[in-house]
């Protein structure tokens, strides 16, 4: 891998760590497990249509992981880790069909499989289905956070290569 | 080359179709989840083990301190026979946040002590 590619995906990283830790601070207004807007996601969707899979995978993975660190939360390392999973390999798979135009649907579908991917994890930890009860709710919020962060990083992406600042 | 870039317009309107079906069926079962519980037992759950059965009509006012094995506590407390966590040491506080236990379906859940406060289901044993 390029040098200048490498620099970029930490650069990427540290942006969405920063956004990550600033949304922690943010009072939850829906007291449920896995509701909140993601906004780190834009990083990732970004990353999904101007990287190549391998490369989002690794910046997923460090996020991921530096994100429960900085946060103190290891118990909650599993769910994420498990959401994050389900929801990269839904975007990946479904960018092949998507052009930049429908960034904003790939995160949807991003968003909506983070939270299912979150609620098997914890149906396996809890060895309890009564956690299932919340996926509707999970659904409804993933489906309007990531609309917005899709449209974010779509927004960002096309202004950015319209600037040609990045190609 | 660019042809799988071109946007599949059938498979788009399929799509957000989809979404569309799934983001209505979940409102309709949010709105069913948080209507009020007919109940009268609750069950409090560690580790897929019941360790306490309770009754809100009849409970006094009280607290229960549940002691996780690996470590931490949740306080569970009982007021105007209302059941909620009033205290834990989890790091994100997600079980206090919730609240008063006031759904049939949707429990009170703290993850870290994989703990789970729910209403028993009709014929249920602990």
């Amino acid at each position: 891998m390029k040098l200048k590619r490498l620099t970029e995906l930490a650069l990427l990283t540290a942006v969405a760590l920063i956004i990550f830790i600033i949304e922690l601070r943010f009072p939850n207004i829906i007291p449920v497990q896995g509701v909140k807007l993601g906004l780190a996601n834009i990083v990732t969707v970004y990353c999904v249509f101007q990287y190549t899979p391998s490369e989002t995978a690794m910046l997923v993975v460090c996020r991921v992981i530096l994100g429960a660190m900085f946060s103190g939360n290891w118990p909650a390392l599993i769910y994420s880790a498990s959401g994050a999973f389900l929801c990269l390999m839904g975007m990946l798979l479904l960018k092949k069909f998507l052009s930049l135009d429908y960034m904003w649907l790939d995160s949807i579908i991003g968003a909506m499989l983070h939270n299912l991917g979150q609620v098997l994890a914890q149906m396996a930890v809890m060895q309890s289905t009564a956690v299932i009860s919340y996926l509707p709710v999970l659904m409804v919020s993933g489906t309007i956070a990531g609309l917005f962060t899709g449209l974010s990083a779509q927004l960002l992406l096309k202004r950015l290569k319209n600037s040609s600042i990045i190609k | 080359m660019n042809d799988e870039k071109k946007p599949n317009e059938k498979a788009i309107r399929i799509l957000i179709s989809l979404i569309a079906v799934i983001f209505i069926i979940s409102v309709i079962l949010t709105v069913i989840s948080y209507q009020k519980p007919t109940g009268q037992r609750v069950f409090v759950i560690q580790d897929n083990q019941v360790i306490y059965e309770l009754y809100p009509e009849s409970e006094k006012d009280r607290e229960i301190r549940i002691d996780f094995p690996d470590g931490g506590y949740n306080i569970i407390q009982i007021q105007n026979h209302e059941i909620r966590i009033s205290e834990a040491d989890c790091p994100d506080l997600t079980c206090v946040k919730t609240g008063v236990l006031r759904s049939e379906t949707l429990p009170i859940v703290c993850l870290p002590h994989r703990l789970i406060i729910r209403y028993a289901e009709e014929g249920e044993t602990a």
